[in-house]
């Protein structure tokens, strides 16, 4: 079927399969793999984009649904070759190790920080309690988002 | 110095924060083909016959490859090759494959797998380690017994020890299957190399050499036909080894088959079955001391699960030999560790590699004695720990490094306020009945590299070009725990380059030779002295083509350093480059590094078993919720002694990820496997912590340059994940003076003493269950642009079903093979909307979890629901899951429907034939099951606003701190009048029954009542008859129910 959306301020109309997934889409279809598939049932949120505002699983919504929709990628972070505050962030404070649930990390903390930009703790766990690390005990990464500021 | 010791950013972190940095699943290919496996539908039994007729039809299947195609050797394995990649005539285990599919898109390639049909001849068996000890029934025939290996240890004379001692005890211990959890599955990609005429192979690789090797053997073709090279690897810690080197074989093979490139990413639920694991060990301790504490004698008899094939245990189970005693100085020990063949999940190498496993016994058991002798857990370990020049079990005499192990446990308690909190939380325990604090310590030893264990050598190439920037290439592996950085900080360091003019490549198994695998937390000690060997011989070349302009004779005159040389002179890096490769000075440099001498004698387990160690100790502070069983880790403080710390960052980094990974092993993560079937498909089942699951971790890091490390440094990876879960079950006794001999510490292990599991009966294990790809196909997406075009499309489509937030819905797809037409109902505005009507409230169907949380409507009449439905799923899921989708889909653990429940809510259902209002109470029939008729719709919600004014008392049990399929759940409300008399009460429960309901012959019993101890008692016994009435007879009614009641009496007391 045909959807009409929005990828990264880009505007797309694609002939999408109906069996595909959003994160099927952006990973197949516009080939932008910055955003990973590591559960496929919502408990991991490596799948992690920002759809109208919102963090949410890129593996739970339908191509069919996208008519649209605006949606908010990894690929999107960095402007005119120079990364965001919350990249940058993450870097400083070693929120990173084997990167592969950092996209959704970055996305979940994005939606946050859109949103609320001085979170409290309470309001980071809750933000980045969908998305699983397993290298760095998320310590990091709560520095990372509680840090944004001062990069 | 300049760069090492420093916190560097980590050197691939652009790549990896951009989404630029590429994994195995990343890699697209022209004309390139997608593999799937098919996997025995059984744990165990002969392959009578393999039918892959239908599948070959299927349009878009390139290739079915059996066992009768494997062209080169059919088995391998690290040591003993007992593997079969493509099963011959047998499947030993739930994860083994029995045919490969190569189709044009991997849902074809999945499909076609689905219709490949197996006939089988079940085995009985075998699942239980001890009775494949007694070998009455071969797992592995061939092999004449189940015994993997077996590795003695004798010190001394244990029977003439004990008969010395003043009390002598006997202890058993048991731990679980662990599971990596890496978020990366396994995902490889192979390509047709016409150069060699062989294969050139891409992705989630941690051993490039040892998965070239394998790949090779199983083709049939000589090393240098076969180049492999990593991707970004999404987490391994030790996991992406033996299972990606069999899948690897397989992709391979499909590529020399066809000639076309190949790829396969596994699924989450292939990857948690076919994935090798952490052992479970039975671990029996005999240990003999004197009153005053001193240990004697200790005899250790260790039972390790290596589940279907042999592939690590040789070495797993060694490095237990050499530490079972721990870091304790005893002078008889007899030890003695086998291997056993089952047809479980195999197991292998984990972060950790046979210590964990050990400690937790180990340590567990120092508590003991000291609790039999009097003394504290402190000074049981400073009678017995580990000084200079004290002797291993193995007859090591620790004289070469710093034996730190004093400085590390004071480190780590003194953080913790270790003694301070013992005595607070006496006082708090005994002013407490329902919560429990306590604080424990766990401490170890553990030897770097691989020791005895193998050949320990590793390479390192560095390159520095004429403008003064260089690349570092190791044949070790960057995994994600920061080793391209390490070895780059340690180049430049050497050079006195600028840290960001070295940039680390990752090579080809054809650019550097075999360096050894990337484990035994031997990256930064044995690949850092490699790098360093190459970088110091670059550095003398380049000094001997700039020595004149140096002014200097020798290179010790010298300083290197923010890239500059400085001898008499100074110069710059850049421009000594530039002079050194005019002059013909070859700038590249292989580096090599031999660990220093070791030694084993194998009868007797004695010898110098690793040439260095390092020494940590984690203390945990811990509540224990003594109603649910519930653990919550408040804080573990961790002090590792790493030589001397390389990277700052990177090393916190890995504390906080191997406490955190520790602390998952010892109270959440149960991998629950049956018979051979594996009941934890996927992260759902499988929990692993979260963000909310341990409060604070403090990193302490300890340096006592090692005489061998590379600037001193030596290992942190494995350490930090080995102590967790000891000093955990240590703090749970001290919380509950009672203690557990097992772990995982899950809710009923610490409630009951034992852990509970739906049984799965033998003869159901022995029919298996089909093994069915999640994929989701053949689906229809219909968008109404109204209500009633939303009606209209569901009535007049077969097997339509709708669709809104999907959370639930696309899940299930994935388990569905028949076609579906879904209707989505997403953002049709007709269902949106929460509003105050007169007396009620009206939450349109579509509104997002989130949005009634948040809503001042709903928080102001309803506070009850606002609370329950804030812990349904993740953020993620809160942010698309409508209140009407956790209501439809009916799950009994739904965490609106208590509430709802409560406040007498009503669904409003509309369908072509009109509207009708039915309570949510009766709407829910039971588990996953509603009154919605064929064509129905769920419009909105409707609550009744409450007339009186409510206290509510929820509470909410899962097992982890965020993300939970809640376990349990409790709402009460009470409406007292002036002279406290109950006027209303109302309490409805969770996860209990096979819906969510109110319980109403209890607050029949309530109503109109004053509530005091007795009424609560007589309440009591009518809810126990009412659960054993309703449950009895389930197996989780063991658990749910003391616990139910628990909660029920917690519940009501504070309405009192």
């Amino acid at each position: 079927m045909i959807i009409n959306f929005t990828v990264n301020n880009t505007k797309y109309t694609l002939d999408v399969d109906e069996s595909k997934r959003l994160l099927d889409v952006l990973r197949e279809d516009l080939g932008l793999t910055g955003t990973k598939e590591g559960c496929a049932v919502g408990e991991c949120g490596a799948c992690t984009v920002i759809m109208d505002g919102d963090a949410v699983h890129s593996c739970l919504i339908m191509a069919g649904q996208l008519e649209g929709r605006n949606i908010e990628t990894v690929e999107n972070l960095e402007q005119n070759a120079t990364l965001s505050k919350l990249q940058e962030s993450f870097l400083k404070h070693g929120a990173v190790q084997c990167g592969f649930c950092t996209p959704g990390m970055l996305m979940s903390a994005k939606a946050l920080l859109d949103k609320v930009p001085n979170p409290t703790l309470a309001q980071i766990e809750e933000a980045l309690e969908g998305n699983a690390c397993r290298c760095t005990g998320y310590k990091p990464i709560v520095d990372a988002i509680q840090n944004v500021g001062k990069v | 110095m300049n760069i090492v010791g420093k916190k560097v950013v980590r050197l691939d972190g652009y790549e990896k924060v951009t989404g630029k940095a590429i994994y195995g699943d990343d890699i697209q290919l022209k004309n390139m083909l997608y593999m799937a496996q098919k996997y025995t539908d059984i744990p165990c039994g002969k392959i009578k016959k393999i039918d892959i007729s239908k599948a070959e039809k299927l349009e878009g299947v390139v290739k079915i490859a059996l066992h009768k195609d494997v062209i080169g050797q059919d088995k391998i394995g690290p040591i003993r090759q007992d593997q079969f990649v493509i099963c011959k005539d047998k499947v030993y285990y739930s994860g083994d494959v029995v045919a490969i599919v190569s189709a044009i898109s991997k849902n074809i390639a999945n499909l076609a797998a689905n219709m490949i049909e197996v006939e089988y001849e079940a085995g009985k068996g075998v699942f239980d380690i001890t009775e494949s000890a007694k070998d009455e029934t071969l797992v592995r025939p061939e092999y004449e017994t189940n015994v993997v290996v077996h590795y003695p240890l004798r010190k001394g004379d244990v029977e003439k020890g004990f008969a010395e001692c003043d009390q002598v005890i006997e202890r058993e211990y048991k731990t679980g299957f662990h599971e990596h959890g890496y978020i990366e599955t396994e995902s490889l990609v192979a390509v047709p190399d016409p150069t060699c005429k062989g294969v050139k192979v891409y992705g989630s690789v941690q051993n490039p050499h040892t998965t070239r090797r394998e790949v090779a053997k199983f083709l049939g073709l000589r090393l240098n036909q076969v180049d492999v090279r990593c991707s970004n690897l999404g987490g391994s810690f030790g996991g992406k080894d033996d299972t990606v080197n069999a899948v690897a074989c397989r992709v391979s093979m499909l590529a020399m088959l066809t000639g076309k490139p190949h790829k396969i990413s596994l699924s989450r639920e292939e990857s948690m079955k076919e994935s090798y694991k952490r052992h479970p060990y039975l671990m029996k301790y005999k240990v003999g001391f004197n009153n005053d504490g001193k240990i004697k004698s200790m005899k250790v008899d260790i039972l390790a699960d290596s589940g279907a094939y042999s592939a690590q245990s040789f070495f797993v189970t060694w490095r237990s030999v050499v530490q079972a005693t721990g870091p304790y100085e005893i002078d008889n020990v007899s030890t003695d560790i086998r291997a056993v063949y089952t047809n479980n999940t195999y197991t292998a190498a984990y972060r950790g590699f046979g210590s964990p496993q050990i400690i937790f016994a180990q340590e567990s058991l120092m508590d003991e004695i000291g609790e039999l002798c009097g003394l504290s857990p402190l000074e049981i370990r400073a009678k017995n720990g580990y000084s200079q020049g004290s002797v291993t079990a193995s007859g090591q005499i620790l004289d070469s490094h710093k034996v730190s192990l004093s400085e590390v446990i004071k480190k780590a308690t003194d953080d913790i306020k270790y003694s301070e909190k013992i005595a607070k939380y006496k006082k708090f325990n005994a002013e407490n009945d329902r919560y429990k604090k306590g604080v424990g310590l766990a401490c170890s030893f553990r030897g770097c590299a691989l020791g005895a264990e193998g050949t320990d050598a590793t390479s390192a190439i560095v390159s520095v070009q004429q403008d003064g920037s260089g690349y570092v290439w190791t044949g070790l592996n960057e995994n994600g725990q920061g080793l391209r950085t390490t070895f780059a900080q340690v180049a430049t360091e050497c050079l006195g380059m600028k840290y960001e003019d070295m940039h680390f490549l990752e090579p080809s198994t054809a650019a550097i030779n075999d360096g050894g695998p990337t484990v035994a937390s031997r990256g930064t000690i044995m690949g850092g002295n490699a790098v360093l060997n190459a970088a110091n011989k670059i550095k003398q070349r380049i000094f001997d083509a700039n020595k004149d302009k140096l002014g200097v004779d020798s290179l010790d005159d010298t300083t290197w350093g923010n890239g500059e040389i400085i001898g008499k002179n100074k110069i710059s890096f850049k421009d000594a480059c530039t002079t050194a490769y005019f002059a013909g000075y070859n700038l590249s440099a292989y580096g090599w590094f031999k660990a220093p001498e070791v030694s084993w004698e194998e009868e007797t387990g004695q010898g110098n078993a690793y040439f260095t160690y390092v020494y940590g100790c984690q203390v945990a502070d811990i509540t224990v919720d003594t109603h649910t069983g519930k653990i919550t880790v408040n804080k573990i403080s961790a002090a590792h002694d790493v030589g001397k710390a390389i990277n700052h960052l990177g090393l916190e980094g890995q504390i906080y990820g191997g406490v955190t990974q520790g602390m998952g092993y010892g109270v959440l993560e149960h991998y629950n496997i049956q018979n051979g079937v594996v009941k934890s498909k996927n992260f759902d089942e499988y929990i692993i912590p979260t963000i909310k699951d341990i409060k604070e971790i403090s990193p302490i890091i300890v340096e006592n340059p090692d005489a061998i490390g590379p600037y001193g440094g030596k290992s942190i990876g494995e350490p930090t994940l080995e102590l967790g879960a000891a000093c955990i079950a240590n703090a749970l006794n001290n919380a509950t003076k009672k203690r557990s001999y097992e772990i995982p510490l899950t809710l009923e292990k610490v409630y009951l003493g034992k852990q509970l599991v739906k049984p799965e009966r033998a003869s159901e294990a022995h029919k298996g269950s089909k093994d069915v790809k999640d994929i989701i196909s053949n689906v229809t997406m219909l968008n109404p642009k109204s209500l009633s075009e939303a009606c209209q499309m569901l009535t007049s489509n077969k097997n339509s079903q709708l669709i809104a937030g999907g959370t639930d819905v696309v899940i299930e797809l994935r388990c569905k093979q028949s076609p579906t037409t879904l209707v989505n109902i997403d953002q049709l505005p007709e269902l949106k909307g929460i509003a105050e009507n007169g007396k009620t409230v009206v939450i349109g169907a579509n509104q997002k979890i989130n949005e009634v949380k948040e809503n001042s409507i709903v928080q102001k009449h309803f506070p009850a629901l606002v609370e329950a439905i804030s812990t349904i799923g993740a953020k993620q899921t809160r942010m698309r899951g409508s209140l009407a989708g956790n209501i439809a889909n009916a799950s009994p653990s739904a965490d609106s429907l208590p509430p709802l429940v409560a406040y007498g809510a009503k669904v409003l259902l509309v369908s072509q034939n009109g509207e009708r209002t039915v309570d949510v109470d009766k709407f829910i029939v039971g588990g996953y099951k509603t009154d919605i008729k064929e064509g129905e719709i769920i419009k909105s919600i409707i609550l009744p606003i409450p007339e009186k004014n409510y206290e509510y008392s929820y509470f909410q049990l899962g097992r982890r701190g965020a993300v939970n399929i809640t376990r349990l759940s409790l709402l009460t409300m009470c409406a007292k009048n002036s002279s406290g008399i109950l006027e209303s009460v109302i309490i409805s429960c969770g996860a209990l029954f096979v819906k969510p309901c109110r319980l109403q012959k209890i607050e029949e019993l309530l109503i109109n009542q004053k509530l005091d101890s007795a009424l609560i008692d007589k309440a009591e016994n009518l809810l126990a008859d009412l659960i054993e009435e309703q449950i009895g007879g389930r197996w989780s009614s063991e658990y749910k129910k003391p616990v139910f009641i628990n909660l029920f009496k917690d519940s009501l007391e504070k309405f009192i």
